[in-house]
């Protein structure tokens, strides 16, 4: 099988267009779509049918839900914020003892049981 | 009643009924010029059912602006350019979408199957590198027979302007088309 190559004529791109663009031929489709523009018409451009008025509020649901998701996101970083400084502020206020108070105080401590059992015996 | 459309009636008639309320008079309207508008947004829109949905929205524009139509002008051309407005709104609205398959069942006249098939595929890609407007401008005029001026008048654009739309569209879909496959 030879691969042969041409390059169409303005004849033929022209009929190739008519043909990518043929309108439809069948009276009956012409007949269905004169029915269904005149009942666009009648219908003001609405969609007919309970779907198309969901279909009309899903933009602004969509909207909504997304401000929704925006003031639940807010919330949560808020809250998460919140936390995190409590948690901050409640280690600042309740610093532990420092090392050398710590071993003071368990130095005295001991001193004190020693003079207690010396005391004893 | 409105009288059947003849040589009596003229369409200037049915305007003017339309335009005092008469619902058969309108369809009367939508009857006459159904096709030419469908082939006018056809050329504009990249498929059949995008054309049925801009064929119904410039009816409906229409309708609505029937008042303001002066019945001394080509309603024709008046209409049309409210189909064009439809189909290029639609465009925008639909900017991303791949263009329809083209029908099987439409015989195409070339030389053999093969390069009639693959001169369909690539015309219909090709048509795809055209802007919308050059697009509207090479059918209007290579497949429906409009002349530059009423290119010009139905899309709102000068007459010179159309010209070379057209001329742009041949030579890119020249360009595009070169060398296709044919098998003998």
């Amino acid at each position: 099988m030879t691969d042969h190559r041409w390059t169409p004529s303005e004849n033929d791109l022209t009929e190739a267009l008519r043909v990518h663009y043929a309108a439809p031929s069948d009276p009956g489709y012409w007949s269905a779509l004169e029915a269904r523009i005149l009942a666009h018409v009648a219908r003001g451009g609405h969609a007919e049918g309970w779907w198309s008025a969901l279909s009309e509020l899903a933009r602004p649901a969509l909207a909504a839900a997304a401000i929704l998701v925006l003031v639940a996101g807010a919330a949560v970083v808020r809250t998460r914020q919140l936390d995190a400084r409590n948690a901050y502020e409640s280690v600042i206020s309740a610093a532990p003892p420092s090392v050398e108070t710590a071993a003071r105080t368990s130095s005295v401590a001991d001193g004190d049981a020693t003079i207690d059992y010396m005391l004893s015996h | 009643m409105l009288a059947p459309i003849d040589g009596a009636t003229t369409e200037r008639a049915i305007v003017i009924a339309a335009q005092a309320g008469s619902d058969e008079a309108f369809s009367a309207l939508v009857r006459l010029h159904q096709r030419r508008a469908y082939s006018v947004v056809r050329a504009i829109v990249l498929s059949h059912e995008d054309a049925e949905d801009a064929v119904q929205e410039g009816f409906l524009h229409a309708h609505r602006a029937l008042d303001r139509f002066r019945p001394d002008q080509p309603f024709g051309a008046w209409l049309y350019r409210i189909m064009a407005n439809a189909a290029l709104d639609l465009v925008r609205r639909r900017k991303v979408r791949d263009a329809d398959e083209l029908p099987d069942n439409i015989a195409i006249p070339f030389r053999d199957p093969a390069e009639s098939g693959e001169l369909r595929e690539r015309l219909q890609k090709a048509l795809l590198h055209l802007t919308d407007r050059q697009r509207a401008v090479i059918v209007l005029h290579d497949v429906e027979g409009f002349t530059h001026g009423e290119i010009g008048r139905t899309l709102g654009i000068p007459e010179g302007t159309a010209r070379s739309d057209l001329h742009h569209a041949r030579a890119t879909l020249r360009r595009l088309l070169q060398n296709i496959r044919s098998t003998p």
